[in-house]
């Protein structure tokens, strides 16, 4: 009879907190933030493992979902139509200049899909869901609800990180056509009530430049960023430092710089990806 | 008294507009006392001012550790200026003028992209840190003490932060730009290897001073109207912990609509439907 741990109580606290007793030349400094890296791919990669192992949260999932979906659809209505706009009006004066007004079909369906979607997507998300869960568990955390979980042998992770990863990707991904839909109704109404485009080479020019490759790249781009929000909120909350407003504010604070970061080196990396993989 | 007793949902979505209203003036007032403290601020809280420039730039706790606002924006910055020469380079050299990137770049840049990203990252770094402080010290009865102190909670706290950032915002936007241009150049001429003659060149033509300006216009404006917003989450900040956090991404989505927003008017308003731009000279 062995007296391992089950994995079940070991919760992500337990493995996280160890110190580290190697490397013992780097500077706190830089130490620290390293540590807050390791940590939180270690923890994803348990969320993701979890995802195929029973019993799946599918209550908690659909319960997370809905809130993400409740807090994030009318920013992202507010943010998805001046962002439109703005491009629109910025592509049509480029356009109008070079004689091409009738291409402006094209670069707002090009902009809408592969620039816009993600980005304002993530931005909501990040913003508003991820926001919202990390002040959520980061005061269970604090009130050591999640403690209490573990000595009741439930695996927070299991319980509350991989449904609420799965429940913000989906949403992504699900608000990410909503914005290309708004990015291409909003760059017609735009241009061609205002700026006097063709309203027939608006939309015979919508698919010249984007396809199905690209709405794809889109989608999948999305719903990476919803997951990794949703991952950087969770890991922010269980393992806030401190106790009290502060900390959690603090948390708060943290989530939405680190996912806004994390999510831009991704837009960068799936952009460079999704052109070579549509190189005609 | 008992009708409402007896439905309460019903009688909570008839005053919702009433609320609603009142909000939108409670907002205002609040913003007024924040503007009319800041000549009392300057005269008497010149060292927080000082201290609080500092912590804006520098952003506080692990912030601070990975460089604060500074390097945040920054790299954010990087980052879209990378995302938009990969972009272009591409999209442009569909119809054949990926020579043109340069030009690209010293347009998008300066009318969209830097100051977008610049009013998130200052929305996500120091909006969101100020909304944490002052939700805390709230949740503390902090402001309740200040106020037994005869201390003027609000110059105290709101002015002085938006001094301080008003201060804050021209170099940190000039970082931001100057990173966002290199970012471009450094994609387009070392990673996707076109010549950099040929970049500088169109680069250079392209760039409008004017432009330039009402770009910072638009980023000052952009600075004031998020410490206002985060400063009145913070501020009126309820429900412990909890509360602070959920102010906190509240503030954060409300500052993103009017970032963007922002950006959308100024624009219009600076170029209006001319556009301000010659291409032929």
């Amino acid at each position: 009879m062995t007296t391992e741990i089950p994995n079940q109580v070991a919760g992500p606290g337990a493995v996280l907190r160890t110190k580290s007793v190697g490397l013992p030349a780097f500077s706190r400094a830089v130490a620290q933030p390293l540590r807050g890296v390791g940590g939180l791919f270690l923890m994803s990669a348990d969320a993701v493992r979890f995802l195929f192992r029973r019993p799946f949260q599918a209550r908690e999932f659909l319960e997370q979902s809905w809130f993400v979906a409740r807090v994030a659809l009318v920013p992202t209505l507010l943010v998805a139509i001046p962002f439109t706009v703005l491009v629109s009006f910025t592509l049509n004066i480029l356009l109008r200049e070079l004689g091409a007004a009738d291409l402006s079909g094209a670069g707002a369906a090009f902009g809408a899909v592969t620039q816009i979607g993600p980005l304002v997507t993530v931005l909501i998300v990040a913003g508003a869901g991820a926001t919202s869960m990390c002040a959520d568990l980061g005061s269970r955390t604090i009130r050591d609800e999640i403690d209490a979980l573990e000595v009741l042998g439930i695996n927070p992770v299991q319980r509350l990180v991989a449904p609420r990863m799965l429940a913000s990707g989906l949403v992504a991904l699900l608000l990410n056509s909503l914005v290309c839909i708004i990015g291409i109704l909003g760059g017609y109404v735009f241009s061609v009530f205002v700026q006097d485009v063709n309203p027939g080479s608006f939309a015979a020019g919508i698919t010249v430049l984007t396809g199905i490759p690209e709405l794809l790249i889109s989608g999948v781009k999305a719903a990476l960023f919803g997951l990794i929000a949703g991952l950087v909120a969770c890991y922010r909350g269980l393992m806030i430092t401190g106790r009290g407003a502060q900390a959690v504010g603090n948390a708060v604070n943290e989530t939405v710089v680190f996912a806004f970061m994390s999510l831009f080196v991704i837009n960068v990396v799936g952009t460079a990806i999704g052109i070579q993989m549509t190189a005609k | 008294m008992t009708l409402q007793a007896l439905n309460p949902r019903v009688f909570r979505e008839l005053e919702r507009p009433i609320t609603t209203l009142g909000r939108i003036g409670d907002q205002t007032m609040f913003y007024g006392k924040a503007l009319a403290g800041v000549p009392y601020a300057v005269r008497y809280y010149t060292r927080d001012i000082v201290r609080l420039t500092a912590q804006i730039s520098m952003g506080a706790g692990t912030l601070a550790m990975i460089g604060g606002t500074l390097v945040i924006i920054g790299f954010l910055t990087l980052a879209t200026g990378g995302t938009l020469a990969v972009q272009g380079y591409s999209s442009l050299g569909n119809i054949g003028i990926e020579a043109l990137t340069g030009f690209l770049a010293a347009f998008i840049n300066v009318r969209i992209t830097a100051p977008i990203v610049a009013g998130i990252g200052l929305a996500a770094t120091f909006g969101a840190g100020v909304t944490a402080q002052l939700g805390a010290m709230r949740s503390n009865q902090e402001i309740d003490a200040l106020e037994a102190m005869a201390i003027r909670p609000i110059s105290f706290l709101v002015s002085t932060r938006i001094v301080a950032g008003m201060i804050a915002i021209t170099p940190l936007y000039s970082i931001a730009v100057i990173l966002s241009f290199l970012a471009s150049r450094l994609t387009t001429v070392f990673l996707l290897g076109q010549s950099s003659g040929l970049y500088d060149h169109y680069f250079s033509t392209f760039l409008s001073p004017t432009d330039l300006l009402s770009s910072f216009l638009q980023a000052i404006l952009m600075a004031l109207a998020i410490l206002f917003i985060h400063t009145y989450f913070g501020y009126t900040a309820t429900g412990g912990p909890a509360g602070v956090g959920l102010a906190t991404g509240r503030a954060v989505r409300a500052s993103l609509i009017v970032v963007v927003s922002i950006t959308l008017l100024v624009s219009l308003a600076v170029y209006g439907t001319s556009g301000n731009f010659n291409l032929s000279g």
